[in-house]
């Protein structure tokens, strides 16, 4: 694909946080009308080199040239005014505002010069423009709010548009599209490459990136480690470049046998609008892998289970014995934990320290009843324990904030918390979640001691490789519902997965 | 007039008082020679009689050569007794107190008996107990039935029947009660010819004088002869009355029978523009006199009487330019002049 | 805790490193409150030296203990993110129904052998049903606590003035027992008996936050709500107790106040909310929730307190008063921010 003249060379950029070196000596180039991919694991450094060029961090070392000159943004503004725009993964509209006030709300045109007041009828004109531009047929002054997902990345676009952007960043713009939203999506990127317009995508679908992408640069653990146009890579070649290592040695062996005794009977279970008569069994030894699309219903189901959320009908039992009320303490007490995927929010008490956050769940059995006294040497000694056992990168469990942990450490502290209640049912959603290749991999050792040790294993996860690395069997959600059941003799053949995938993906698109 | 126990609504009249009080100048503390220092506790400024009263004591303070020290509790019971405590600690030589409520200020009469520290109550007495103190305090019913006693001569000069209207202040404040009963003292004794025919109640809060004498006013629109149990609140009455149709002054047709209670700079004004017929004064200077005199008869070793009473006098259309020197509202107006 | 490590930079010379450094450590120092009360005392020593005297000091004593105790309940609720403003009017009201039971004038018990222990139950009772009723608010109908307690703070402000009104001729409600009284202002071998009350409040406050599985959930329902859940924390039944504790300390607050001016009144401590939560942050209890410690509390009070007491002896008029105080109160809060900021750099 013809490039035009260079417009952003990154150089020896490196970028560090509470000392762990996050991205070490990148340099790359990218010119006008040039798409290029930038890929690599959670946590390889790929949000800090967007967040640099968008201005929300600053590097510690290196330089940024755009189109000739020096480019060191003081923030967000700095970047727009440089024309690059940053089109977040989590989008940042004002759903209370219309599509107008969206695209000009950094900076109103107004009336008369200076004064104070608002151009609507300039606004709504340029925002007409820039809808076109972008296939969205909707007047100017509907309410983001009533917009898809895949119609507010486009209104996303349009605002970069409004400023003239020469640059646009996107950072995972499909994960929550549907196919033909997506499709939408690629049709207008090729129209900003014939604009002139250089966009950085950034995304795990490997797919994707070689269908859009002129080239691809790899990171992992912070370093470029290669790169090159589309035509030389495949996906397999991309993943290796990723992990550092084969498929095959990203998960560990396990080799024992799920039971046939019954660890977790869901039967029935529906709560309208979120989850629709779900039932299966996850037996004692066993990983049960649970597939699906964002917004499926696995997490909300995780968390029906675990009595976080009501549910209407159906039925739920550990053990064999049905749980009568639902809640968080009844589950702990029948020996389930829930590992939250919303980690920050919900996994840990960020501003405490390893023994607040691991102690939390078991407080009670380290305690006077009666009192409620708690012998703090005793869990500090398990905390230090488990803490061990788990590999937690630091000794200093008690005063230590977990928020200057790695992610993967912050994992190990959550996964660390639920161990000592011993339980025997994990609901493990989205494990791996932003933490790095290495820490995956202790992870996985950690849920196949767990099995070894008879634990039953429900894992969520959205990446494939992962589910089919780890699971026994493996459940596909779509829309609240269980739509397919693979097991792991099925899985070498990755094709039957993906049909199924497609199968429930074109459903849904026909459902909207 | 007095006010009782601190309640919602007084805010806005605390800040106008302070800024008064502020423009009057602060002398905070003047150093004395001859090295008696007196505290003065009060527990508000919000109303032009404390503001006076502060500034004359400040005064007299003065030229006694004495020492004056301030506090004021904001209505805060349990903040006064600090203070006594605390101007204990300073060994002042006399502590003259304002006390938000009669029965909270006992333990604060303790704490200076037991340190040996004079205490006078201004303008409020304490509750019954076995603590000393001397408290001073006007001759509220006396001065009261004066005042009301010359309007009903008026009114009989004038003729026809009357129909009147009190407004009461705060239950909880003794000086309340005496001024309402002062009034029905001589109302009474008039019955053929003044008929009372509302009772407002203002528990010394000016929005509900106005919101209740607005509605008096609806309910009997042929009042034509008015009490208030405090001149601070003047400025509700004159606008109740102008929404009436009923501002007029003396000699004018309509014009209502109007007596007030304290002597302040609007009271005077009101009575040189003749809308006001009579007022009962509390006697401040008088007050801040006894006041005085008491801590001096006290250092002396003399135990005066647990109560003393300023009798106060009224201030008429007859007798306005031979007594309005005696009127401390008439010096604030003239300095305001 | 968290020590200030050598600041960055070029130091001028190795004493004013040093100077700086010795002024960082004070200012991250998690009892700077205590410190700054210290260099206040000292700084106002030369002006008011009668403020170091022994009965001073026994004064400031008396005069922190209430306002401890009820700072101490506010500090239960602002771990849990919370806020308690209905803390006064507990206090006005507990003392006005506690004393129309205990008094001579008519109480319901008066001069029986009941009075008093009965009349201490009652002050607790209405401090507990408040607190229970504003957590309950909160946790069961979700309704921000600022806005509970806010229209608590009104409606029982009015409440205890009308219930006065039935018990009492006057404005408030005296003839209350000696031995009642002499809980608010006694004291034995010179030692205040308010001062046993706060120390037993304080200790065991201290204790149920530091050490047992109750305070370990209110902390971290204060620092992630979220999070306390999904761990298995009862989160509505700890915030409800809370808010109860935060209304038994009012109502505790309440006996020492009634009992030293020997009055049941209804606006009793109306004026000391700012107080209460002032001090409370001021130690570093922190109005987001999740931080908090009893002996921060502690510096707090007792922080208002020397800074009160001062302009007592002093005898300046309320307008100085007002300003001083307020004045001292942002230059605690700028060396606040000032610490959050260093904290951040490091």
């Amino acid at each position: 694909m013809s490039s035009g003249a260079e417009i952003l060379r990154v150089e020896g950029l490196s970028k560090s946080f509470f000392g762990v070196e996050v991205l070490h000596q990148v340099s790359f180039a990218l010119h006008q009308g040039e798409t290029i991919g930038l890929v690599g694991e959670n946590g390889s450094g790929k949000s800090t080199m967007m967040n640099i060029l968008g201005g929300i961090h600053k590097a510690d070392a290196g330089s940024i040239t755009l189109a000739g000159e020096a480019y060191v943004p003081g923030g967000p503004r700095d970047a727009q005014a440089a024309g690059l725009a940053f089109i977040h993964q989590e989008l940042n509209l004002f759903e209370n505002l219309s599509i107008e006030e969206n695209v000009f709300v950094s900076g109103f045109p107004r009336r008369w010069g200076r004064l104070p007041l608002i151009d609507r009828g300039r606004i709504s004109e340029r925002t007409r423009q820039l809808l076109d531009m972008v296939d969205v047929r909707y007047p100017p002054n509907t309410l983001v709010g009533r917009l898809s997902q895949g119609e507010r990345q486009l209104v996303e676009i349009a605002k970069a548009l409004s400023v003239d952007a020469r640059i646009i960043l996107f950072d995972e713009p499909t994960t929550s599209l549907t196919r033909r939203e997506t499709a939408k999506l690629f049709e207008i990127m090729e129209r900003l490459r014939v604009q002139g317009i250089a966009v950085i995508y950034v995304s795990h679908i490997l797919g994707d990136v070689l269908r859009v992408c002129d080239g691809v640069q790899v990171l992992r653990d912070g370093h470029l480690v290669g790169g090159g146009t589309r035509d030389e890579m495949t996906i397999e070649s991309l993943i290796s470049m990723m992990v550092g290592r084969q498929i095959e040695n990203l998960f560990p062996e396990r080799d024992t046998k799920p039971s046939v005794a019954p660890a977790l009977t869901v039967e029935g279970v529906t709560q309208p609008g979120v989850v629709k008569d779900v039932s299966f069994i996850l037996h004692e030894s066993e990983v049960l892998g649970l597939a699906g699309l964002m917004g499926a219903g696995r997490s909300e189901l995780a968390r029906i289970l675990f009595g976080l959320d009501p549910f209407e009908a159906g039925s739920i039992s550990v053990h064999g014995e049905v749980l009568e009320t639902v809640t968080p303490e009844t589950c702990m007490a029948r020996g389930m934990a829930f590992l939250t995927e919303d980690r920050r929010g919900e996994g840990l008490l960020m501003e405490a320290s390893i023994i607040d956050n691991a102690g939390l769940p078991s407080l009670q059995s380290y305690a006077n009843e009666r009192t409620g006294w708690i012998d703090r040497t005793k869990l500090a000694a398990d905390v230090a324990d488990v803490s061990r056992r788990l590999q937690v990168n630091t000794t200093d469990y008690g005063s230590m904030l977990v928020k200057n942990l790695s992610g993967g450490n912050q994992q190990k502290v959550v996964i660390g918390k639920w161990l000592l209640r011993h339980p025997k049912v994990f609901l493990l959603d989205e494990p791996t979640r932003g933490i790095d290749v290495g820490a995956k991999y202790e992870i996985y050792k950690i849920v196949n001691d767990l099995v070894a040790e008879g634990a039953a294993i429900l894992f969520i996860s959205s990446e494939m490789e992962e589910l089919i690395g780890m699971c026994d069997r493996i459940l596909v959600m779509n829309r609240g519902e269980i739509t397919g059941i693979h097991h792991r003799h099925e899985f070498d053949n990755e094709k039957i997965l993906e049909t199924a995938m497609r199968t429930s993906l074109d459903d849904f698109e026909r459902s909207h | 007039m007095s006010i009782a126990a601190g309640r919602i609504g007084r805010r806005r009249f605390t800040i106008g008082a302070l800024l008064a009080a502020g423009t009057a100048g602060l002398p905070i503390m003047v150093k004395a020679q001859q090295g008696k220092t007196v505290a003065l506790l009060f527990d508000s400024l919000v109303s032009p009689f404390w503001v006076s009263g502060i500034e004359i004591m400040r005064e007299e303070g003065q030229k006694r050569g004495w020492e004056t020290l301030e506090a004021i509790s904001d209505f805060d019971d349990n903040r006064q007794f600090e203070q006594v405590r605390a101007m204990i600690e300073r060994e002042v030589d006399g502590i003259l107190i304002i006390q938000t409520d009669a029965n909270a200020v006992i333990p604060a009469i303790r704490a200076a008996n037991e340190a040996g520290i004079p205490m006078v109550h201004f303008n409020r007495p304490p509750a019954e107990s076995d603590a000393y103190s001397v408290a001073i305090q006007a001759d509220n019913r006396k001065i009261m039935q004066d005042t009301v006693q010359f309007m009903v001569d008026e009114a009989k000069a004038l003729g026809g029947s009357y129909k009147a209207c009190i407004l009461i202040g705060d239950l909880g404040d003794v000086n309340a009660i005496q001024r309402r009963d002062g009034f029905f003292d001589v109302v009474d004794q008039n019955r053929d010819m003044i008929e009372v025919v509302s009772r407002v109640s203002t528990e010394w809060n000016a929005d509900k004088a106005f919101a209740g004498l607005t509605n008096a006013l609806q309910a009997n629109p042929d009042i034509n002869f008015l009490v208030t149990s405090s001149d601070f609140l003047h400025p509700q009455i004159e606008q109740a009355l102008k929404i009436a149709g009923k501002w007029h002054p003396r000699g004018e047709d309509g014009h209502v029978l109007f007596g007030g209670f304290d002597g302040d700079a609007g009271a005077y004004q009101r009575l040189i523009d003749g809308y006001l017929d009579a007022c009962g004064v509390q006697n401040l200077f008088l007050e801040v006199d006894m006041a005085f005199g008491a801590f001096e008869d006290l250092w002396a070793g003399e135990k005066p009487e647990k109560l003393l009473l300023d009798p106060g006098f009224v201030i008429t259309q007859a007798n306005l330019e031979d007594v309005r020197d005696e009127m401390w509202g008439y010096i604030v107006w003239q300095k305001e002049q | 805790m968290l020590r200030a490590r050598e600041a960055s930079g070029k130091p001028a010379s190795a004493s004013a490193a040093g100077a700086r450094h010795l002024v960082e450590r004070l200012i991250l120092s998690e009892y700077l409150v205590f410190y700054l009360t210290l260099i206040y005392f000292v700084a106002v020593l030369p002006i008011v030296p009668e403020i170091a005297s022994p009965r001073s000091i026994y004064n400031m004593l008396t005069d922190m203990l209430p306002l401890l105790v009820v700072a101490i309940g506010q500090t239960f609720v602002l771990i849990v993110a919370g806020i308690d403003l209905s803390v006064t009017s507990i206090i006005a009201m507990a003392s006005v129904v506690g004393a129309s039971v205990m008094t001579s004038d008519g109480g319901y018990l008066g001069d029986t052998w009941l009075a008093v222990p009965v009349g201490v139950l009652t002050f607790l009772v209405v401090g507990g049903l408040v607190g229970w009723f504003n957590g309950w608010s909160c946790t069961r109908l979700g309704m921000p606590p600022i806005i509970v307690t806010l229209v608590g703070l009104m409606f029982l402000s009015g409440l205890a003035i009308w219930y006065t009104t039935g018990h009492s001729e006057t404005s408030s409600i005296a003839g209350l027992p000696r031995s009642f009284v002499a809980i608010g202002q006694g004291s034995a071998y010179g030692i205040p008996h308010s001062l046993w009350v706060a120390l037993a409040v304080g200790i065991t406050a201290h204790l149920l936050l530091s050490r047992t599985v109750f305070g370990r959930w209110l902390y971290a329902i204060g620092i992630n709500r979220k999070a306390a859940e999904v761990s298995g924390v009862p989160v509505k039944t700890a915030i409800l107790w809370a808010f109860v504790i935060s209304g038994v300390c009012a109502a505790i607050a309440s006996i020492l106040y009634t009992g030293r001016l020997e009055t049941g009144t209804p606006v009793l401590g109306e004026r000391i909310l700012l107080d209460i939560i002032a001090a409370v942050v001021i130690g570093g209890t922190s109005l987001a929730g999740g931080k908090g410690k009893i002996v921060w509390t502690v510096g707090g009070v007792l922080f208002l307190v020397v800074i009160d007491t001062s302009l007592k002896l002093l005898g300046m008029s309320l307008f100085v008063v007002l300003g001083a105080k307020g004045a001292v109160i942002l230059f605690a809060a700028i060396i606040d921010s000032t610490r959050q900021r260093i904290l951040m750099r490091h």
